[in-house]
């Protein structure tokens, strides 16, 4: 069994549960794939938002996030937030 | 008879605060409650929320003052006239009010930054018979602040694809006396630097500290650091828990949570 795939949909499992809180998608973001796209395309995602978002991952990923890890391209896709939180995480 | 809010301002060294009072209802006056806000946009997000859970406390006996602090809601000054120890000022002027008009014990309950302010009131201008009932607190002011300094730095860059200030220097620039413009708030030296060396202080100033922390995976129990803060300082005669809710001070959509009105009635029941 490939124990980092699992590990992925888990994280991204987290992450879709956890925008879906911080921006109040009611469900919406859960049935969100790798490949949707998050920034420009949630309007809800303004610099308050994106503020809660890396709040709220630094809280339940138990991790610090240095403000010049973060750029747009993290942001860009579902996909590219989980690897991001991913790449965190095992720093 | 349901509570009616009165509006009302108190005047405060020349600074005029607004207020919301909710009279206990009922011949049973068991006390009264000072809520504290929590900062910046949060205060406007969790308005709602705690409007209703005053109302409930007068409801079961219990006055409760909705204070906005200088410079905030409708008190008087704007933001770049608010200041950690005005801040501190409002609320001892507040607590003076309770004190002639409504008899009885005291509780500051306080949400978020509002539980820290709430925990230095009690530190700076101790009470005989004062209790903390705190809202999700911020342990440290300084990571606060941090996370709201950040909207300017990392928000902007990735929201808008702008430059963006970095936090260290917004601090600089509050640190060299100049205030700092984050997300329409005029941030001055007065509140930001005391911000960084606040943090929450609950020892030997309380008679009983509760705590209620909002997780909307409430069966993972307190946070991390919420744990070790209370490891190393155990809450007097309270306790601390849990309650399955949003986020309802930063959630986009104004919420409402029945188990955190429970929770907090409970306390005021005992």
């Amino acid at each position: 069994m490939d124990y980092s795939r699992v590990i992925g949909l888990d994280i991204q499992k987290e992450v879709l549960d956890l925008l879906d809180n911080v921006l109040s998608l009611k469900g919406r973001a859960l049935v969100f794939g790798a490949d949707t796209p998050l920034l420009g395309s949630i309007p809800e995602l303004d610099s308050m938002a994106v503020v809660s978002v890396i709040t709220a991952i630094e809280e339940r990923f138990g991790v610090e996030i240095p403000d010049d890890e973060i750029d747009g391209a993290a942001f860009a896709t579902v996909g590219s937030l989980v690897e991001f939180v991913q790449r965190i995480s095992s720093c | 008879m349901r509570p009616r809010a009165q509006s009302f301002y108190l005047d405060a060294g020349g600074r005029s605060l607004h207020c919301v009072f909710y009279k206990a209802v009922g011949t049973a006056k068991k006390g009264a409650v000072l809520y504290v806000p929590p900062f910046a946009e949060e205060l406007n997000k969790s308005r709602r929320m705690v409007a209703l859970q005053a109302r409930v406390l007068a409801e079961v006996g219990w006055s409760v003052l909705l204070l906005d602090l200088t410079g905030c809601g409708d008190s008087s000054g704007d933001f770049s006239e608010a200041g950690w120890n005005a801040w501190l000022d409002d609320i001892a002027q507040a607590r003076t009010w309770l004190r002639d008009n409504c008899p009885g014990p005291l509780w500051l309950w306080g949400l978020r930054l509002g539980a820290t302010l709430a925990g230095a009131s009690l530190q700076r201008d101790p009470a005989s018979d004062a209790n903390l009932l705190l809202w999700q607190p911020v342990i440290s002011a300084r990571q606060h602040l941090q996370q709201f300094l950040r909207i300017r730095g990392a928000g902007e860059r990735v929201a808008n694809g702008g430059e963006g200030a970095g936090t260290d220097t917004l601090l600089d620039q509050l640190r060299a006396g100049r205030n700092v413009e984050v997300a329409g708030y005029d941030l001055p030296p007065g509140l930001a630097l005391p911000m960084t060396e606040a943090s929450l202080h609950i020892d030997g100033a309380a008679k009983r500290v509760f705590w209620i922390e909002i997780s909307t995976r409430p069966e993972s129990g307190l946070s991390p650091a919420s744990r070790r803060f209370i490891e190393a300082n155990p809450l007097p005669e309270g306790e601390a828990r849990v309650v399955g809710g949003p986020a309802f001070w930063q959630t986009q959509e104004i919420e409402e949570l029945p188990q955190l009105l429970a929770a907090t009635t409970e306390v005021f029941c005992q």
